[in-house]
């Protein structure tokens, strides 16, 4: 029935685009998408709540508005909605079919297990990365909007587009390493929520840590392509700022690490439903 | 190198401290192989080590001379039909084959093609745009049979494929496997019910704890079989016009009914006793919900044969 042959890498290409898309399908379609969808739009209706209710002394000070989202970014979007909304989304890359004992139909499939690896995380990046770059957007246009024309116009300046630009780099960056951590913790754990609320706590930590310490978080490379500095605080220790090229090759090369890991934790899975 | 074996050398897997199969050697030849063995005996351990599912805590598997831990090999020509009786969320019949087929890199027109041609095989044409959720029991089986088979493998895997299907079902799916393994595959068939296996097997493997008890042609140990009478429960609607119809063979030596609308049936031929039962359900209109060997029976089959040693066979 075949024309011919096709080449491996057309294979592999087509296997882990064929994975990806189903992947985003079950993640974005599907009833277990309403918590994920839930955790997304939290800053949209608050940002729509305190628009509405926004007093008009406030209305005002359209610079305030940059402040504004950095802070709402920093300690609302990026470590909770970001960081949760990757947890729910790539714990279940494998966990998920483990507790819906369907794992077995892929894993029948003439793949090699690496290769499913990273089918599964490509739909898990772009699922999340769909989610959370609208998300993020919209709710930097809702902390822009209550100051009228002024906002409009600050949010519009070649400064706002690049701040905001900034800030969906951190997003989809924060998408690609917790993404591949969540991912891991889905393959070695039976529970991967408590690794990472764990995890979570050592992020929220990281502003108080000392240098070296701070390195071994993801949260410190993602903040320095931040636009607009926040205070953490007055116990917070400060450091060096990290170089964008550095930032950018630590979250990747991490990323890669732990999907490789993730490969390697895959290649010894075995279907043993009952013991779930 | 290609053989035209499934090969399990000196194979052992434990769960922790717990045995699933040990130290099996067996060697398995084209055609239908029945794999028989009580519940909890090591049957669906031996298929999923054979399809890559589990690892071997000792030995080397090689299935016609590719290692189980080569999937993207393998399952080109292995196919799987799993006991789980789960599928992904809102698949339906179609769609669940298509994407099987789509993982094996087949164009959009192949994959329609194969995906039907394996829907009609197993007789689910109308219902495979339905979502496999609303699916019977015996047309879950048939989707999963399809699954297995949709990319046309050369060897076969079934783990208790008959399970849930009514009594033409089984004679359609029997007739299937028959039909497959005539064109020169494997097909491994699974099951818990001895004369289930030796309906339809040309050879078998025995399974007990964990070992291969016995090995070779059915009709080797048919024969120690036949004297002791098996146990078939039959639930239907007039139980009563069965066991009057049933009682009149030659090889029923018992047919009494439960009060839960069940019919208990002892008989010396198995074989002999499904084929009449499927005439008699047909010519008297009986609405059947269950044909199996009631399980004290199986298992005093296997005491049986354990017992007295029948077979060669590894230890």
């Amino acid at each position: 029935m075949t024309a011919g042959p096709p080449t491996e890498a057309r294979v592999w290409r087509s296997q882990i685009w064929t994975i990806a898309k189903s992947e985003v399908r079950r993640t974005l379609f599907s009833r277990r998408s309403f918590a994920v969808y839930l955790l997304v739009a939290m800053p949209l209706a608050l940002m729509l709540l305190r628009a509405i209710f926004m007093p008009d002394t406030l209305r005002v000070n359209a610079p305030d508005a940059t402040t504004e989202f950095a802070e709402v970014f920093h300690f609302f979007l990026l470590r909770f909605v970001v960081f949760f909304a990757n947890a729910m989304i790539f714990v279940r890359l494998f966990r998920g079919e483990i507790l819906e004992k369907s794992l077995h139909y892929t894993l029948l499939a003439p793949i090699r297990r690496d290769v499913l690896v990273l089918g599964k995380y490509l739909g898990g990046v772009l699922s999340a990365v769909l989610l959370l770059v609208p998300a993020t957007t919209l709710t930097y246009l809702l902390v822009y909007l209550p100051h009228g024309r002024a906002g409009l116009s600050l949010m519009s300046s070649a400064a706002g587009v690049s701040s905001l630009l900034a800030y969906l780099v951190i997003v989809v960056l924060a998408c690609f390493a917790y993404g591949a951590l969540f991912m891991l913790a889905g393959l070695y754990f039976k529970n991967p929520m408590v690794p990472a609320l764990i995890f979570l706590g050592w992020e929220t930590l990281t502003p108080f840590l000392p240098a070296l310490l701070k390195s071994l978080s993801f949260v410190h490379y993602l903040v320095s392509f931040a636009p607009v500095p926040v205070s953490l605080g007055a116990f917070a220790l400060l450091a060096r700022p990290v170089a964008g090229w550095v930032a950018l090759l630590a979250l990747l090369v991490a990323s890669a690490i732990l999907v490789f890991l993730a490969s390697r934790a895959a290649r010894r899975l075995e279907v043993t439903y009952s013991a779930e | 190198m290609r053989s035209d074996r499934i090969v399990f050398t000196d194979v052992s897997k434990f769960y922790g401290e717990v045995l699933g199969v040990n130290k099996v050697n067996l060697e398995v030849r084209p055609g239908l192989t029945g794999l028989v063995g009580p519940n909890g005996s090591g049957k669906s351990t031996l298929m999923h080590l054979m399809t890559g599912l589990l690892r071997p805590s000792r030995g080397k598997i090689s299935v016609l001379g590719i290692a189980p831990d080569r999937p993207e090999e393998l399952f080109r020509i292995i196919g799987y039909c799993t006991q789980y009786d789960s599928f992904p969320n809102g698949a339906t019949g179609i769609g669940f084959l298509r994407y099987a087929l789509s993982l094996h890199g087949y164009s959009k027109a192949e994959i329609d093609e194969r995906a039907w041609a394996a829907i009609e095989r197993v007789g689910l044409t109308d219902a495979a745009r339905r979502r496999i959720a609303g699916y019977s029991k015996g047309m879950r089986q048939r989707i999963k049979l399809a699954h297995a088979h949709c990319h046309d493998p050369q060897v076969l895997v079934l783990d208790e494929p008959l399970n849930g299907l009514d009594p033409m079902g089984r004679a359609e799916m029997i007739d299937l496997f028959t039909e497959l393994a005539r064109e020169g595959r494997h097909v491994i068939v699974s099951s818990h019910i001895l004369h289930e296996v030796d309906l339809i097997s040309d050879g078998v493997i025995m399974i007990h704890g964990g070992a291969i008890v016995a090995e070779g042609e059915i009709r080797e140990v048919r024969g120690e079989i036949t004297s002791h009478p098996i146990q078939v429960l039959i639930r239907c609607d007039k139980p009563h016009v069965v066991a009057s119809e049933v009682f009149r063979l030659e090889h029923v030596v018992e047919a009494r009914i439960l009060e839960d609308e069940g019919l208990l049936v002892r008989t010396r031929d198995a074989d002999a006793f499904f084929t009449e039962v499927n005439r008699i359900v047909l010519a008297a209109d009986v609405v059947v919900e269950t044909v199996a060997p009631a399980d004290e029976s199986v298992h005093a089959v296997y005491d049986y044969l354990i017992g007295e040693g029948v077979g060669g066979g590894s230890a």
